[in-house]
């Protein structure tokens, strides 16, 4: 699996290219080496360098998650269709996890995406903090086509822009459905569905 | 043992790319150019939400020219139950329950992936029969997925015999999960750190009996279909899709074996047992619909090697780790796992914040990656092709849409 | 009710109500969509296909709306896929059922709480048959479209202009 020296190559490889990369210690993913990107305008580079100088051929994922921590329920419906068999106020609710204490909740959105060689069959993470307000990233759909949709995913459902993304629209979730539905402060709007 | 060697497999992507680069620039398609002479007007055509041949909800938009598709834009979401959101509020025993229908065809997988993900997260070890058990139950239903894609297919082709013979052994094999978690579709059978039940009496035999009539059944399907030369008219060399294409679209599972790829998580980066097991990754020659279809008729046989192989090999003991709690609440951290699906590289990511639910569920559906290739794959091709490579994908769109 | 045999030299000929007779066609060529939405679907081919034989009910699956009976609503009813279905019902022709098939579609199911998930298709068209299950197991089917044939010979095309059966406590709200 990983090899350790063709990992420090790596390391070494895309510090030359982009001095700002830093490798996560510790690994938020065991077994896997983090790589942590600071500006969002080198986040294309990295992955040029990953692909076309280091052999990471292959898009595992790319999505994004919220560190904004649990808010509330907003998100989720809360009553249901009423069961007229239950007692009042029996039917089913939600209630989220409240916050851990001491877990660092932050107002970041971060890109995560995973890269394999097959050649030497390595697989790296590389990540991306950015703030929940403007949360926009360049596009990488210039070096895998198979980020068009993944990006579309994470557009949608958690509002990330990817610049330079041709087509750059709602792919899940209806068009009637305001905001993004996977972030964590989303308020879910009664719709004439509900 | 065939071993892939890791340095065959980047050898191959660059050979195809040399060799098939100018075919990757151009669409791929036995018909390629439409009439320049005859002027015809664009023709916009829908396709779905409501299609026998769509496998579900999704609406293809294709712009036409004459016959031949110029633009071809999959539009999804019409099953989107935003699991990702759900599993947000629910506890890590509960989320079992919801992988269970993303792909609803092959259940155990889904099953599986997540319940690594949480172990990896958990730090749990797993008995050794239940890691067999696992392996057993997800080729089983690589069987069951791969017989109900042998039937749809058919049926999108024009030959209706194929579905009722598949679904006949598709039967006996939901028969036999029925027999293991009382279930035939939606199975909740793998738990986290284990299996729910031990094996019912006299499982094993008919299982081996089932595998026995099987064999020849496959046999029976060369005849029946993949040699029917009217069905590989209709699939050869139709929908090529090349190997670079293949990488750069992210496609996994037979999808990219069909391209002559051997990208196989089984073998790749081995979890469960499947490392001390022997089978061989089939792959295709020229990535057309009767290649990708004919992976999988060859990839049942391997499963069937497999599951034997399993049943010789099961040993004894406990199914369930030690110390599993009723609601678990791993540290805070992040898991990264996959297995190979039918439907190929089937991922979860998932991160703790350390309360009784997940943070944050992603999943790697691989018919959503899958399908996104249609864009380009579809371009050049005659309308009447389009429903050949639309099935040849084999999509199941609880997953695409999650 | 029923039919009453009369013998004339030469042969016979049948007697009967005009309610009877065309609830005896309707009842005995359920045609329904083919409109598979997710899990539930799989398991409506299951009944279509060998073992179960849906075709001795007289159930024959059609591909397009105009030519089909009955409708089941085989899975999760989400928001996107709400207007389609309502289009889809409106274009089946008069008399017209509905089955729903699997908890999603009757309520919800495990989605009660999603954003995306349309509670119960009754909230959009009427319903006919609720069929209990996640997913109901072809036999279920098979038990609903009994159930939808006993229904239906209870109906009295002759007395009224409505053609469907009047709504009672099967849906809660209609749009």
């Amino acid at each position: 699996m990983p090899e350790a020296a063709f990992l420090e190559q790596v390391t070494q490889r895309l510090k030359e290219a982009c001095p700002e990369v830093s490798v996560a210690e510790p690994s938020p993913i065991k077994g896997v080496v983090n790589f942590k990107v600071t500006r969002a305008d080198t986040w294309a580079l990295v992955f040029k360098t990953l692909k076309e100088e280091l052999g990471f051929e292959f898009l595992d994922f790319l999505t994004a998650v919220d560190w904004k921590g649990p808010v509330g329920a907003q998100g989720f419906i809360q009553d249901p269709n009423p069961n007229p068999f239950l007692p009042e106020g029996a039917t089913p609710s939600v209630t989220p996890e409240p916050p851990t204490p001491g877990f660092p909740y932050r107002e970041k959105i971060e890109l995560v995406a995973a890269v394999s060689n097959w050649n030497k069959w390595t697989r790296v993470v590389v990540r991306l903090e950015l703030p929940r307000e403007a949360a926009k990233a360049p596009t990488l759909i210039n070096l895998w086509k198979t980020a068009d949709w993944q990006e579309r995913e994470a557009y949608d459902l958690l509002g990330v822009v990817f610049e330079g993304h041709p087509n750059l629209k709602k792919i899940l979730t209806p068009d009637f459905i305001a905001g993004h539905p996977l972030r964590k402060d989303y308020v879910h709007v009664k719709d004439q569905y509900d | 043992m065939t071993e892939i060697r890791s340095q065959d497999l980047g050898e191959r992507i660059r050979e195809n790319q040399q060799e098939k680069f100018s075919d990757s620039l151009k669409p791929a398609t036995r018909n390629p150019q439409p009439a320049t002479s005859l002027k015809t007007d664009q023709m916009f055509v829908n396709l779905g939400p409501q299609h026998p041949s769509t496998h579900g909800v999704l609406r293809l938009a294709l712009t036409l020219d004459g016959e031949v598709i110029i633009r071809a834009e999959p539009d999804v979401g019409y099953l989107h139950r935003g699991t990702e959101k759900l599993s947000e509020v629910r506890g890590y025993h509960h989320c079992v329950v919801m992988t269970d229908r993303w792909d609803y065809v092959s259940a155990m997988p889904n099953n599986l992936v997540f319940c690594l993900a949480s172990e990896k997260l958990l730090n749990l070890q797993v008995p050794e029969r239940a890691e067999y058990l696992r392996v057993i139950m997800c080729e089983l239903n690589r069987l069951a997925s791969h017989l109900l894609f042998f039937g749809t297919y058919g049926i999108d082709i024009g030959a209706f015999t194929p579905f009722l013979h598949a679904f006949r052994e598709r039967e006996m094999v939901l028969d036999l999960f029925e027999m293991v978690c009382g279930a035939r579709m939606t199975f909740n059978y793998i738990r986290i750190g284990g299996v729910a039940q031990d094996l019912p009496q006299s499982w094993i035999e008919k299982c081996k009996e089932f595998l026995g009539y099987f064999k020849f059944r496959l046999k029976e399907y060369d005849d029946l279909l993949s040699f029917n030369p009217i069905f590989m008219d209709r699939t050869k060399n139709v929908g090529l899709i090349t190997p670079r294409q293949a990488v750069d679209w992210g496609l996994s599972g037979p999808n990219i074996r069909g391209s002559g790829v051997p990208y196989d998580v089984r073998k790749t980066d081995p979890y469960s047992v499947y490392g001390k097991l022997d089978f061989e990754v089939c792959v295709g020659e020229s990535g057309s619909c009767w290649d990708r279809y004919y992976v999988r008729m060859r990839e049942m046989a391997q499963s069937v090697r497999l599951v034997e192989h399993c049943l010789n090999a099961l040993p004894s003991g406990d199914i369930v780790a030690k110390g599993v709690a009723k609601m678990p609440k791993p540290m805070p951290g992040e898991a990264y796992a996959h297995v190979e699906g039918s439907r190929g590289d089937l991922g979860i990511y998932l991160v703790s914040d350390g309360s009784f639910s997940p943070y944050r569920m992603h999943v790697r559906a691989p018919s959503y990656i899958n399908l996104a290739i249609l864009q380009e794959a579809l371009v050049g091709l005659k309308v009447s092709d389009m429903i050949a490579v639309l099935g040849s994908i084999d999509i199941v769109l609880g997953e695409v849409d999650r | 009710m029923s039919v009453d045999i009369q013998k004339f030299p030469g042969g016979e000929f049948a007697l009967t109500t005009a309610d009877f007779f065309i609830n005896w066609a309707r009842e005995s060529s359920l045609w329904p969509l083919t409109f598979g939405l997710a899990c539930c679907a799989i398991e409506m081919m299951g009944a279509y296909a060998s073992r179960f034989d849906f075709d001795r009910f007289g159930v024959i699956p059609r591909p397009s709306p105009r030519q089909a009976d009955v409708m089941i609503i085989a899975g999760t009813v989400v928001k996107k896929m709400a207007e389609p279905i309502r289009t889809i019902y409106h274009q089946m022709p008069e008399p017209r059922f509905v089955i729903s098939m699997g908890s999603c579609a009757n309520c919800g199911g495990p989605y009660y709480d999603s954003y995306s998930v349309v509670k119960g298709v009754d909230k959009i068209i009427p319903v006919d048959i609720y069929i209990a299950g996640c997913p109901p197991r072809p036999e279920a089917l098979q038990y609903a479209v009994l159930k939808l044939q006993q229904r239906i010979r209870k109906m009295k095309p002759s007395r009224t202009a409505m053609a469907t059966i009047p709504q009672d406590k099967g849906a809660r709200t209609l749009v």
